[in-house]
Protein backbone atom coordinates (compact mmCIF):
# COMPACT_ATOMS: atom_id res chain seq x y z
CA UNK A 1 0.00 0.00 0.00
CA UNK A 2 2.69 2.16 0.43
CA UNK A 3 4.03 1.52 -2.56
CA UNK A 4 0.77 1.84 -4.43
CA UNK A 5 0.41 5.50 -2.74
CA UNK A 6 4.46 6.31 -3.59
CA UNK A 7 3.22 5.24 -7.13
CA UNK A 8 -0.02 7.22 -7.07
CA UNK A 9 1.63 10.34 -6.02
CA UNK A 10 4.51 9.79 -8.93
CA UNK A 11 1.74 10.07 -11.20
CA UNK A 12 0.85 13.61 -10.08
CA UNK A 13 4.48 14.72 -9.94
CA UNK A 14 4.55 12.87 -13.49
CA UNK A 15 2.08 15.46 -15.28
CA UNK A 16 4.23 18.20 -14.14
CA UNK A 17 6.76 16.12 -16.08
CA UNK A 18 5.14 14.95 -18.66
CA UNK A 19 3.57 18.74 -19.94
CA UNK A 20 7.47 20.05 -19.83
CA UNK A 21 8.62 17.26 -21.93
CA UNK A 22 5.62 17.89 -24.05
CA UNK A 23 6.57 21.49 -24.57
CA UNK A 24 10.29 20.36 -25.07
CA UNK A 25 9.54 17.82 -27.47
CA UNK A 26 6.75 20.43 -29.68
CA UNK A 27 9.92 22.94 -29.71
CA UNK A 28 12.23 19.99 -31.15
CA UNK A 29 10.17 18.32 -33.33
CA UNK A 30 9.34 21.78 -34.97
CA UNK A 31 11.95 24.04 -35.10
CA UNK A 32 14.37 21.42 -34.48
CA UNK A 33 16.62 22.48 -30.82
CA UNK A 34 16.34 21.46 -27.57
CA UNK A 35 14.56 24.17 -25.77
CA UNK A 36 16.91 24.72 -22.66
CA UNK A 37 14.42 27.33 -21.71
CA UNK A 38 11.58 25.43 -21.02
CA UNK A 39 12.12 24.97 -17.52
CA UNK A 40 12.71 28.85 -16.43
CA UNK A 41 9.26 29.17 -18.72
CA UNK A 42 7.92 27.29 -16.13
CA UNK A 43 8.82 29.59 -13.28
CA UNK A 44 7.86 32.38 -15.70
CA UNK A 45 4.15 30.94 -15.99
CA UNK A 46 3.97 30.05 -11.80
CA UNK A 47 4.72 33.67 -11.25
CA UNK A 48 2.28 34.59 -13.72
CA UNK A 49 -0.13 32.47 -12.34
CA UNK A 50 0.36 33.96 -8.77
CA UNK A 51 0.24 37.49 -9.93
CA UNK A 52 -3.36 36.42 -11.75
CA UNK A 53 -4.55 34.30 -8.15
CA UNK A 54 -3.87 37.08 -6.12
CA UNK A 55 -5.53 39.86 -8.37
CA UNK A 56 -8.38 37.57 -9.14
CA UNK A 57 -8.64 34.47 -6.74
CA UNK A 58 -9.56 31.92 -9.56
CA UNK A 59 -7.43 28.99 -10.50
CA UNK A 60 -8.77 29.44 -13.67
CA UNK A 61 -7.66 32.62 -14.51
CA UNK A 62 -4.52 32.06 -12.92
CA UNK A 63 -4.38 29.33 -15.22
CA UNK A 64 -5.17 31.35 -18.38
CA UNK A 65 -2.62 33.74 -16.92
CA UNK A 66 0.25 31.28 -16.67
CA UNK A 67 -0.65 30.06 -20.08
CA UNK A 68 -1.27 33.52 -22.06
CA UNK A 69 2.12 35.26 -20.63
CA UNK A 70 4.35 32.42 -20.77
CA UNK A 71 3.10 31.93 -24.69
CA UNK A 72 3.46 35.13 -25.64
CA UNK A 73 7.20 35.33 -23.43
CA UNK A 74 8.20 32.57 -25.68
CA UNK A 75 6.60 33.75 -28.79
CA UNK A 76 9.01 37.19 -28.68
CA UNK A 77 11.76 34.94 -27.62
CA UNK A 78 11.24 33.56 -31.10
CA UNK A 79 10.56 36.31 -32.33
CA UNK A 80 14.05 38.60 -31.52
CA UNK A 81 16.31 35.41 -31.26
CA UNK A 82 15.21 32.41 -32.56
CA UNK A 83 13.62 33.52 -35.80
CA UNK A 84 17.51 35.20 -36.42
CA UNK A 85 19.31 31.70 -35.77
CA UNK A 86 16.77 29.77 -37.88
CA UNK A 87 19.38 28.64 -40.36
CA UNK A 88 22.37 28.53 -38.22
CA UNK A 89 23.01 25.11 -36.53
CA UNK A 90 21.38 23.05 -33.69
CA UNK A 91 24.25 24.61 -31.01
CA UNK A 92 23.80 28.06 -31.80
CA UNK A 93 19.81 27.64 -30.81
CA UNK A 94 20.06 25.54 -28.06
CA UNK A 95 23.07 28.53 -26.42
CA UNK A 96 20.77 30.82 -27.28
CA UNK A 97 18.14 29.45 -25.54
CA UNK A 98 20.11 28.97 -22.52
CA UNK A 99 20.83 32.86 -22.88
CA UNK A 100 16.77 33.15 -23.24
CA UNK A 101 16.68 31.04 -19.93
CA UNK A 102 19.53 33.58 -18.21
CA UNK A 103 17.47 36.49 -18.83
CA UNK A 104 14.01 35.15 -17.90
CA UNK A 105 15.75 33.75 -14.19
CA UNK A 106 17.36 37.01 -13.55
CA UNK A 107 14.19 38.92 -14.50
CA UNK A 108 12.20 36.91 -12.45
CA UNK A 109 14.32 37.68 -9.59
CA UNK A 110 14.30 41.15 -9.89
CA UNK A 111 10.68 41.49 -10.55
CA UNK A 112 9.29 38.94 -7.33
CA UNK A 113 12.30 38.76 -5.43
CA UNK A 114 14.67 35.21 -4.06
CA UNK A 115 11.95 34.96 -1.24
CA UNK A 116 10.00 31.16 -1.83
CA UNK A 117 6.30 32.39 -2.40
CA UNK A 118 3.56 30.35 -2.06
CA UNK A 119 -0.16 29.75 -3.77
CA UNK A 120 -3.00 30.64 -1.13
CA UNK A 121 -4.29 27.11 -1.26
CA UNK A 122 -7.03 25.98 0.65
CA UNK A 123 -6.57 23.73 2.86
CA UNK A 124 -8.68 20.12 2.33
CA UNK A 125 -8.86 16.44 3.95
CA UNK A 126 -7.67 14.02 1.45
CA UNK A 127 -10.13 11.86 -0.32
CA UNK A 128 -9.61 7.81 0.75
CA UNK A 129 -9.72 5.39 -2.48
CA UNK A 130 -9.21 1.84 -1.06
CA UNK A 131 -6.83 2.91 1.43
CA UNK A 132 -4.94 5.57 -1.24
CA UNK A 133 -5.28 8.94 -0.05
CA UNK A 134 -5.76 11.63 -2.75
CA UNK A 135 -5.52 15.04 -2.00
CA UNK A 136 -8.04 17.21 -3.79
CA UNK A 137 -5.68 19.44 -5.08
CA UNK A 138 -4.19 16.45 -7.19
CA UNK A 139 -7.12 15.93 -8.36
CA UNK A 140 -8.05 19.33 -9.54
CA UNK A 141 -4.64 19.51 -11.28
CA UNK A 142 -5.16 16.21 -12.82
CA UNK A 143 -7.73 17.53 -14.50
CA UNK A 144 -5.84 20.69 -15.76
CA UNK A 145 -3.53 18.67 -17.15
CA UNK A 146 -6.47 16.62 -18.82
CA UNK A 147 -8.07 19.61 -20.10
CA UNK A 148 -4.11 20.95 -21.61
CA UNK A 149 -3.43 17.74 -23.38
CA UNK A 150 -6.87 17.54 -24.93
CA UNK A 151 -6.70 21.24 -26.38
CA UNK A 152 -2.89 20.18 -27.60
CA UNK A 153 -3.63 17.32 -28.97
CA UNK A 154 -7.25 18.60 -30.28
CA UNK A 155 -5.00 21.35 -32.11
CA UNK A 156 -2.19 18.98 -33.15
CA UNK A 157 -4.46 16.61 -34.89
CA UNK A 158 -7.80 18.27 -35.82
CA UNK A 159 -7.12 21.61 -37.01
CA UNK A 160 -5.36 22.90 -40.08
CA UNK A 161 -2.55 24.42 -38.44
CA UNK A 162 -1.98 21.38 -36.29
CA UNK A 163 -1.80 19.28 -39.29
CA UNK A 164 0.41 22.10 -40.91
CA UNK A 165 2.65 21.61 -37.39
CA UNK A 166 3.10 17.96 -37.92
CA UNK A 167 3.78 18.34 -41.70
CA UNK A 168 6.44 20.42 -40.65
CA UNK A 169 7.98 18.09 -38.42
CA UNK A 170 7.83 15.84 -40.44
CA UNK A 171 9.42 17.39 -43.89
CA UNK A 172 10.06 20.84 -43.90
CA UNK A 173 11.30 21.27 -46.99
CA UNK A 174 8.45 19.31 -48.55
CA UNK A 175 6.31 21.73 -46.08
CA UNK A 176 7.26 24.81 -47.71
CA UNK A 177 7.28 23.85 -51.22
CA UNK A 178 3.46 22.64 -50.45
CA UNK A 179 2.67 26.15 -49.68
CA UNK A 180 2.75 26.01 -45.85
CA UNK A 181 3.46 29.36 -44.70
CA UNK A 182 6.70 28.50 -41.74
CA UNK A 183 5.61 31.49 -40.14
CA UNK A 184 2.14 31.07 -38.64
CA UNK A 185 2.91 27.46 -37.86
CA UNK A 186 6.28 28.74 -36.04
CA UNK A 187 3.64 31.54 -34.11
CA UNK A 188 1.45 28.87 -33.36
CA UNK A 189 4.07 26.24 -32.16
CA UNK A 190 5.78 29.12 -29.78
CA UNK A 191 2.65 30.12 -28.16
CA UNK A 192 1.73 26.64 -27.69
CA UNK A 193 4.96 25.68 -26.14
CA UNK A 194 4.93 28.15 -24.07
CA UNK A 195 0.85 27.70 -22.62
CA UNK A 196 2.12 24.22 -21.92
CA UNK A 197 5.19 25.15 -20.18
CA UNK A 198 3.40 27.71 -18.28
CA UNK A 199 0.97 25.41 -17.26
CA UNK A 200 3.32 23.03 -16.08
CA UNK A 201 4.80 25.56 -13.83
CA UNK A 202 1.91 26.75 -12.13
CA UNK A 203 0.56 22.93 -11.70
CA UNK A 204 4.52 22.56 -9.96
CA UNK A 205 4.72 25.80 -8.14
CA UNK A 206 1.13 24.70 -6.40
CA UNK A 207 2.54 21.38 -5.50
CA UNK A 208 6.03 23.04 -4.10
CA UNK A 209 7.26 26.53 -3.20
CA UNK A 210 7.97 29.13 -6.03
CA UNK A 211 11.58 30.23 -6.70
CA UNK A 212 13.33 32.04 -9.50
CA UNK A 213 15.01 28.77 -9.45
CA UNK A 214 12.56 26.03 -9.36
CA UNK A 215 11.86 25.96 -13.00
CA UNK A 216 15.17 25.35 -13.92
CA UNK A 217 15.45 22.35 -11.80
CA UNK A 218 13.06 20.42 -13.79
CA UNK A 219 14.80 20.86 -17.20
CA UNK A 220 16.59 17.66 -16.66
CA UNK A 221 13.94 15.18 -15.86
CA UNK A 222 11.58 16.94 -18.52
CA UNK A 223 14.33 16.06 -20.68
CA UNK A 224 14.53 12.80 -19.74
CA UNK A 225 11.41 12.01 -20.55
CA UNK A 226 11.24 13.78 -23.75
CA UNK A 227 14.11 11.58 -25.26
CA UNK A 228 12.60 8.32 -23.00
CA UNK A 229 9.34 8.98 -25.10
CA UNK A 230 11.03 9.33 -28.45
CA UNK A 231 12.58 13.14 -28.89
CA UNK A 232 9.48 14.66 -31.46
CA UNK A 233 6.78 12.43 -30.14
CA UNK A 234 4.05 14.27 -28.22
CA UNK A 235 2.18 11.45 -27.02
CA UNK A 236 5.51 9.30 -25.62
CA UNK A 237 6.59 12.73 -23.65
CA UNK A 238 3.24 12.38 -21.59
CA UNK A 239 3.51 8.58 -21.43
CA UNK A 240 7.08 8.80 -20.47
CA UNK A 241 6.50 12.08 -17.49
CA UNK A 242 4.24 10.02 -15.97
CA UNK A 243 6.60 6.76 -15.91
CA UNK A 244 9.73 8.78 -14.42
CA UNK A 245 7.53 10.47 -12.08
CA UNK A 246 6.41 7.55 -11.01
CA UNK A 247 9.59 6.18 -10.84
CA UNK A 248 11.30 9.27 -8.99
CA UNK A 249 8.33 8.22 -5.70
CA UNK A 250 8.49 4.58 -6.00
CA UNK A 251 11.99 4.78 -5.23
CA UNK A 252 12.66 7.18 -3.10
CA UNK A 253 12.48 4.88 0.14
CA UNK A 254 15.80 3.24 -1.64
CA UNK A 255 17.87 5.90 -3.28
CA UNK A 256 17.15 8.38 -0.69
CA UNK A 257 14.81 11.65 -1.06
CA UNK A 258 18.45 13.99 -2.38
CA UNK A 259 18.62 11.45 -4.77
CA UNK A 260 15.53 10.96 -6.41
CA UNK A 261 16.66 13.34 -9.45
CA UNK A 262 19.51 10.72 -9.98
CA UNK A 263 16.94 8.74 -11.20
CA UNK A 264 16.62 10.47 -14.22
CA UNK A 265 19.91 10.93 -15.16
CA UNK A 266 20.53 7.19 -14.87
CA UNK A 267 17.26 6.49 -17.18
CA UNK A 268 18.61 9.18 -19.52
CA UNK A 269 21.73 7.46 -20.01
CA UNK A 270 20.04 4.13 -20.55
CA UNK A 271 17.95 5.07 -23.24
CA UNK A 272 20.39 6.93 -24.83
CA UNK A 273 22.54 3.76 -25.07
CA UNK A 274 20.17 1.00 -25.38
CA UNK A 275 16.88 2.95 -27.30
CA UNK A 276 17.77 6.12 -28.37
CA UNK A 277 14.86 6.50 -30.20
CA UNK A 278 12.91 6.16 -27.34
CA UNK A 279 9.70 4.84 -26.17
CA UNK A 280 7.41 5.95 -29.32
CA UNK A 281 10.27 7.74 -31.10
CA UNK A 282 11.17 6.96 -34.85
CA UNK A 283 14.44 6.65 -36.39
CA UNK A 284 15.81 9.83 -37.59
CA UNK A 285 18.12 10.67 -40.09
CA UNK A 286 20.78 12.28 -40.25
CA UNK A 287 20.51 16.23 -40.47
CA UNK B 1 -1.95 29.35 -72.73
CA UNK B 2 1.55 28.27 -72.45
CA UNK B 3 4.86 28.06 -70.72
CA UNK B 4 7.70 29.48 -72.18
CA UNK B 5 11.18 28.42 -71.73
CA UNK B 6 13.52 31.32 -72.80
CA UNK B 7 17.45 30.61 -73.33
CA UNK B 8 17.40 29.09 -69.89
CA UNK B 9 21.37 28.36 -68.51
CA UNK B 10 22.18 26.80 -65.41
CA UNK B 11 25.79 26.36 -64.06
CA UNK B 12 26.88 24.28 -60.66
CA UNK B 13 30.57 24.91 -60.37
CA UNK B 14 32.12 24.70 -63.98
CA UNK B 15 29.45 22.43 -65.08
CA UNK B 16 26.67 23.60 -67.52
CA UNK B 17 23.45 21.71 -66.40
CA UNK B 18 21.42 23.43 -69.09
CA UNK B 19 22.95 25.38 -71.61
CA UNK B 20 20.46 27.97 -73.56
CA UNK B 21 17.39 25.90 -73.03
CA UNK B 22 14.17 26.89 -75.53
CA UNK B 23 10.87 25.33 -75.47
CA UNK B 24 7.31 26.04 -75.82
CA UNK B 25 4.82 23.93 -73.87
CA UNK B 26 1.33 24.64 -74.59
CA UNK B 27 -0.37 24.01 -70.80
CA UNK B 28 -2.86 21.87 -71.74
CA UNK B 29 -0.97 19.55 -73.73
CA UNK B 30 0.50 15.97 -72.49
CA UNK B 31 4.35 17.02 -73.54
CA UNK B 32 7.24 14.37 -72.41
CA UNK B 33 11.38 15.07 -72.08
CA UNK B 34 13.56 12.20 -72.32
CA UNK B 35 17.51 12.03 -72.48
CA UNK B 36 20.39 10.10 -70.90
CA UNK B 37 20.82 10.50 -67.06
CA UNK B 38 23.03 14.15 -66.47
CA UNK B 39 21.22 15.73 -69.52
CA UNK B 40 19.48 18.46 -67.37
CA UNK B 41 16.06 17.01 -67.17
CA UNK B 42 15.62 17.56 -63.61
CA UNK B 43 16.98 20.83 -63.47
CA UNK B 44 14.75 22.27 -65.86
CA UNK B 45 12.05 21.31 -63.70
CA UNK B 46 13.79 22.83 -60.89
CA UNK B 47 14.15 25.91 -62.56
CA UNK B 48 10.89 26.10 -64.00
CA UNK B 49 9.28 25.46 -60.32
CA UNK B 50 11.69 27.68 -59.13
CA UNK B 51 13.79 25.50 -56.66
CA UNK B 52 16.66 26.83 -58.24
CA UNK B 53 17.28 29.68 -60.34
CA UNK B 54 18.55 30.12 -64.01
CA UNK B 55 21.66 32.17 -64.73
CA UNK B 56 20.19 33.69 -67.53
CA UNK B 57 17.17 33.53 -69.59
CA UNK B 58 13.46 33.69 -68.95
CA UNK B 59 10.33 31.73 -67.89
CA UNK B 60 6.56 32.90 -68.79
CA UNK B 61 3.57 31.46 -68.24
CA UNK B 62 0.59 32.48 -70.06
CA UNK B 63 2.98 35.01 -71.16
CA UNK B 64 3.89 36.65 -67.80
CA UNK B 65 7.32 36.48 -66.65
CA UNK B 66 7.29 34.14 -63.20
CA UNK B 67 11.03 34.38 -62.90
CA UNK B 68 10.56 36.30 -59.40
CA UNK B 69 8.11 33.98 -57.80
CA UNK B 70 8.93 31.14 -55.13
CA UNK B 71 7.75 27.80 -55.49
CA UNK B 72 4.65 28.14 -53.27
CA UNK B 73 3.79 30.85 -55.37
CA UNK B 74 4.23 29.15 -58.64
CA UNK B 75 2.28 26.71 -57.40
CA UNK B 76 -0.54 28.82 -56.30
CA UNK B 77 -0.05 30.08 -60.29
CA UNK B 78 -1.07 26.40 -61.28
CA UNK B 79 2.15 24.73 -62.19
CA UNK B 80 3.07 22.40 -59.59
CA UNK B 81 6.09 19.95 -59.69
CA UNK B 82 6.77 16.16 -58.07
CA UNK B 83 10.13 14.79 -57.62
CA UNK B 84 12.08 11.98 -58.97
CA UNK B 85 12.26 10.01 -55.45
CA UNK B 86 8.77 10.69 -53.98
CA UNK B 87 8.30 12.95 -51.25
CA UNK B 88 5.89 12.92 -48.50
CA UNK B 89 4.81 13.74 -44.91
CA UNK B 90 5.74 10.28 -43.86
CA UNK B 91 4.26 10.08 -40.62
CA UNK B 92 1.10 11.94 -41.72
CA UNK B 93 -1.29 9.41 -43.30
CA UNK B 94 -2.70 9.90 -46.98
CA UNK B 95 -5.66 11.41 -45.99
CA UNK B 96 -3.98 14.00 -43.72
CA UNK B 97 -0.82 14.88 -46.98
CA UNK B 98 -3.87 15.50 -48.91
CA UNK B 99 -5.24 17.63 -46.50
CA UNK B 100 -2.08 19.34 -45.61
CA UNK B 101 -1.18 20.10 -48.97
CA UNK B 102 -4.32 22.21 -49.51
CA UNK B 103 -3.30 25.79 -49.46
CA UNK B 104 -4.61 28.94 -47.95
CA UNK B 105 -6.87 27.63 -45.10
CA UNK B 106 -8.46 30.33 -42.64
CA UNK B 107 -7.74 27.12 -39.90
CA UNK B 108 -3.92 28.17 -41.04
CA UNK B 109 -3.68 31.03 -38.34
CA UNK B 110 -4.51 30.63 -34.76
CA UNK B 111 -6.55 33.44 -34.72
CA UNK B 112 -8.50 32.40 -37.54
CA UNK B 113 -9.03 29.05 -35.65
CA UNK B 114 -10.68 30.81 -32.52
CA UNK B 115 -12.95 33.62 -34.24
CA UNK B 116 -13.84 32.07 -37.23
CA UNK B 117 -14.51 28.20 -36.67
CA UNK B 118 -17.79 28.66 -38.60
CA UNK B 119 -15.88 29.58 -41.71
CA UNK B 120 -12.82 27.06 -40.98
CA UNK B 121 -15.51 24.48 -40.06
CA UNK B 122 -17.00 25.08 -43.86
CA UNK B 123 -14.07 25.12 -45.42
CA UNK B 124 -12.71 22.14 -43.70
CA UNK B 125 -15.48 20.25 -44.93
CA UNK B 126 -14.58 21.83 -48.59
CA UNK B 127 -11.27 20.76 -48.22
CA UNK B 128 -12.30 17.43 -47.09
CA UNK B 129 -15.06 16.63 -49.87
CA UNK B 130 -11.95 17.51 -52.03
CA UNK B 131 -9.75 15.15 -50.63
CA UNK B 132 -12.10 12.24 -51.01
CA UNK B 133 -12.52 12.90 -54.26
CA UNK B 134 -8.98 12.60 -54.82
CA UNK B 135 -8.59 9.93 -52.84
CA UNK B 136 -11.31 8.06 -55.14
CA UNK B 137 -9.76 9.01 -58.10
CA UNK B 138 -6.04 7.70 -57.42
CA UNK B 139 -7.80 4.52 -55.71
CA UNK B 140 -5.88 5.30 -52.57
CA UNK B 141 -8.95 4.18 -50.73
CA UNK B 142 -7.58 1.09 -48.61
CA UNK B 143 -4.66 3.54 -47.63
CA UNK B 144 -6.27 6.58 -46.56
CA UNK B 145 -5.84 6.51 -42.84
CA UNK B 146 -1.90 4.69 -43.41
CA UNK B 147 1.10 6.89 -42.75
CA UNK B 148 2.31 7.62 -46.07
CA UNK B 149 6.00 6.14 -45.40
CA UNK B 150 4.35 3.06 -45.67
CA UNK B 151 3.21 2.57 -48.66
CA UNK B 152 4.78 1.12 -51.72
CA UNK B 153 6.40 3.27 -54.50
CA UNK B 154 4.01 3.43 -56.90
CA UNK B 155 1.15 4.14 -54.33
CA UNK B 156 3.62 7.37 -53.18
CA UNK B 157 4.10 8.57 -56.76
CA UNK B 158 0.01 8.42 -56.96
CA UNK B 159 0.27 10.46 -53.61
CA UNK B 160 2.34 13.00 -54.75
CA UNK B 161 -0.16 12.93 -58.08
CA UNK B 162 -2.77 13.91 -55.34
CA UNK B 163 -1.01 16.23 -53.30
CA UNK B 164 -0.21 17.92 -56.67
CA UNK B 165 -3.90 17.84 -57.38
CA UNK B 166 -4.93 19.26 -54.06
CA UNK B 167 -3.78 23.05 -55.49
CA UNK B 168 -5.99 22.68 -58.35
CA UNK B 169 -2.97 23.29 -60.97
CA UNK B 170 -3.16 23.71 -64.37
CA UNK B 171 -0.11 22.37 -65.43
CA UNK B 172 1.38 19.78 -63.27
CA UNK B 173 5.52 18.54 -63.88
CA UNK B 174 5.40 15.18 -63.23
CA UNK B 175 9.55 13.62 -62.87
CA UNK B 176 9.71 9.77 -63.46
CA UNK B 177 6.18 9.38 -62.54
CA UNK B 178 6.89 5.44 -63.72
CA UNK B 179 10.31 4.69 -61.82
CA UNK B 180 10.37 2.10 -59.99
CA UNK B 181 6.65 1.58 -60.25
CA UNK B 182 5.25 -1.75 -60.66
CA UNK B 183 3.36 -2.91 -64.10
CA UNK B 184 0.20 -2.55 -62.71
CA UNK B 185 0.51 0.69 -61.45
CA UNK B 186 2.35 2.14 -64.49
CA UNK B 187 -0.74 1.68 -66.32
CA UNK B 188 -3.18 2.84 -63.69
CA UNK B 189 -0.94 6.24 -63.23
CA UNK B 190 -0.90 6.42 -67.08
CA UNK B 191 -4.99 6.23 -67.09
CA UNK B 192 -5.48 8.63 -64.47
CA UNK B 193 -2.83 11.56 -66.16
CA UNK B 194 -4.46 10.45 -69.33
CA UNK B 195 -8.17 11.29 -67.18
CA UNK B 196 -6.75 15.14 -65.80
CA UNK B 197 -5.59 15.88 -69.37
CA UNK B 198 -9.21 15.12 -70.99
CA UNK B 199 -10.14 17.74 -67.80
CA UNK B 200 -7.76 20.00 -69.08
CA UNK B 201 -4.95 19.84 -66.70
CA UNK B 202 -1.40 20.20 -68.77
CA UNK B 203 1.33 17.62 -68.28
CA UNK B 204 5.16 17.91 -68.30
CA UNK B 205 6.70 14.22 -67.78
CA UNK B 206 10.53 13.61 -67.41
CA UNK B 207 10.57 9.85 -68.29
CA UNK B 208 13.36 6.85 -69.06
CA UNK B 209 10.78 4.50 -69.81
CA UNK B 210 10.45 5.23 -73.66
CA UNK B 211 7.92 2.35 -74.41
CA UNK B 212 5.71 4.26 -71.27
CA UNK B 213 6.27 7.32 -72.70
CA UNK B 214 5.30 7.32 -76.10
CA UNK B 215 2.74 5.86 -75.18
CA UNK B 216 1.58 8.49 -73.37
CA UNK B 217 2.92 11.76 -74.56
CA UNK B 218 1.37 13.36 -78.31
CA UNK B 219 4.87 15.64 -78.53
CA UNK B 220 8.49 15.43 -76.90
CA UNK B 221 11.31 17.12 -76.81
CA UNK B 222 15.02 15.17 -76.16
CA UNK B 223 17.67 16.55 -74.08
CA UNK B 224 21.61 16.32 -73.94
CA UNK B 225 24.23 17.73 -72.16
CA UNK B 226 21.66 20.71 -71.14
CA UNK B 227 20.73 21.56 -74.55
CA UNK B 228 17.57 20.61 -76.90
CA UNK B 229 18.30 18.21 -79.54
CA UNK B 230 14.94 17.64 -81.00
CA UNK B 231 11.58 17.94 -80.63
CA UNK B 232 7.94 16.68 -81.92
CA UNK B 233 6.32 13.59 -82.45
CA UNK B 234 7.48 10.77 -80.71
CA UNK B 235 8.08 8.86 -83.67
CA UNK B 236 9.91 11.16 -85.66
CA UNK B 237 11.85 12.59 -82.84
CA UNK B 238 12.96 9.26 -82.27
CA UNK B 239 14.24 8.88 -85.91
CA UNK B 240 16.30 11.80 -86.09
CA UNK B 241 19.87 10.77 -86.71
CA UNK B 242 21.39 13.21 -84.03
CA UNK B 243 18.98 11.74 -81.28
CA UNK B 244 19.70 8.44 -81.67
CA UNK B 245 23.33 9.14 -81.78
CA UNK B 246 22.75 10.94 -78.76
CA UNK B 247 20.33 8.98 -76.78
CA UNK B 248 20.44 5.35 -78.14
CA UNK B 249 24.20 5.42 -78.94
CA UNK B 250 24.04 5.17 -82.03
CA UNK B 251 22.47 1.43 -81.63
CA UNK B 252 19.38 0.95 -84.22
Amino acid sequence: MFYAQLFVNGLFQGLVIGLAALSITLVFGIARFPNAATGDSMTLGAYAALAAHKASGSFIVAGLGAAGATGLVLLLAYWSVFRKLANRSVVALLVASIGIAFVLRAALGVAFGHGQQVFQVPLARPYLFGGLRILPLDLQMALVALVTLIAVFGLLYLTAIGRQMRAVADNRDLARVSGIRPGRVMIALWLLAGAVAGIAGMMLGMKTIVTPEFGWEMLLPAFTAAILGGIGSPVGAVVAGLILGAMQEVSTPFVGFTYKIAIAFVIMLAVLLVRPRGLFGRVEGVR
Amino acid sequence: MSLEIRDITKSFGGFRALDGVRLTIETDALFGIIGPNGAGKSTLFSVISGFVPADSGEIRLNGDPIDGLSPPQRARAGMVRTFQVPREFSHLTVRENLMASAPDQTGESLLGLFFRPGQVRKEEAKIAETVERTIAFLKLGKVADVPSGKLSGGQKKLLELGRALMVEPKLILLDEPFAGVNPVLIGEIMERIEELNARGIGFVIIEHDLEALTRLVPRLAVMDRGKVLAEGAPAAVLEDPVVREAYLGGVS
